[in-house]
């Protein structure tokens, strides 16, 4: 039986599909009587989102210093006004 | 051959960066025009193009062949699934392509409230672990590579190292969550 301090390599396993048929197999069998294993699966699915989530955070923040770079590079002006342009359409 | 190595590298991440300087100079007018014709202002303009490159970066590292067509209308079209969605209930009609219909765009992009809040808690409690956990899953650095830039003696302790935060954050996760059936039985 797998311990809740090692187990999370097994479950890793299953989530990505590297399971063999037979492991996978004994693996849902044990999920089906074994509730506190169920509740690891899905608290290690969670923690998976949750990575993908901070990863895309921390892409956005490297994106956000592109943008501010561009939009306050002396040499971008007209691409700038083009740009700002685009949202002062209403007084006209 | 290691100073070799690091300097290819070094390289190509900054080629990265200019491609992503580039990719954005081009794309962000055309779809800076799609949110002013929609109502929107510069500042949604900005966001959802943020979303959009990030579903962009993450099918390309998938699989790249599902690009097809130029970057930018490819960005665009992505833009426009992502603004559809987010204006639903406006029943705002965002007329489409062919090429923009067949994008396919992850349903998670905006994640929901509980999930913020929880990343908001780990961040505090585990950001190391969250690095650690990310550059494993997303950077695509060979543990090799990660032994030696996360200081770890050698490829099992990193390995090791991963795991336990895995479980540092799932444990985390049982602890904080609000959705308490989910969790405990």
């Amino acid at each position: 039986m797998t311990t809740s301090s090692n187990n999370n390599r097994t479950i890793e396993k299953y989530l990505q599909g590297e399971m063999s048929p037979s492991e996978k197999f004994l693996f849902e069998a044990q999920l089906l009587i074994n509730p506190g294993l169920r509740m690891e699966v899905r608290a290690q699915k969670k923690a998976y989102t949750l990575v993908r989530m901070y990863h895309r955070k921390k892409l956005k923040e490297e994106l956000e210093s592109v943008h501010q770079q561009i939009f306050s590079d002396p040499e971008k002006t007209i691409y700038q006004q083009h740009v700002y342009q685009l949202f002062k359409q209403e007084g006209i | 051959m290691k100073i070799m190595e690091t300097l290819i590298e070094q390289k190509t991440k900054k080629k990265q960066g200019m491609q992503v300087r580039e990719i954005y100079e081009r794309a962000f007018p055309r779809v800076a025009a799609f949110v002013s014709r929609t109502g929107g202002s510069f500042d949604d303009a900005k966001d959802i193009f943020h979303d959009a490159l990030v579903v962009y970066y993450e099918v390309t590292a998938q699989d790249s062949s599902r690009i097809r067509g130029p970057e930018e209308a490819y960005l665009l079209g992505i833009v426009k699934h992502l603004w559809g969605r987010k204006h639903q209930r406006s029943r705002m009609m965002i007329p489409m392509s062919e090429f923009e219909r067949e994008i396919s765009v992850p349903d998670d992009v905006t994640p929901t409230v509980e999930d913020k809040r929880l990343l908001r808690i780990l961040e505090s409690v585990g950001r190391k672990c969250m690095d650690l956990l990310r550059a494993f899953y997303y950077q695509q650095r060979p543990v090799k590579e990660l032994t030696v830039t996360l200081g770890y003696t050698n490829e099992h302790a990193a390995s090791a190292q991963k795991y336990k935060c895995l479980e540092k954050v799932r444990n985390t996760i049982k602890q904080k969550s609000m959705n308490y059936d989910d969790f405990i039985q």
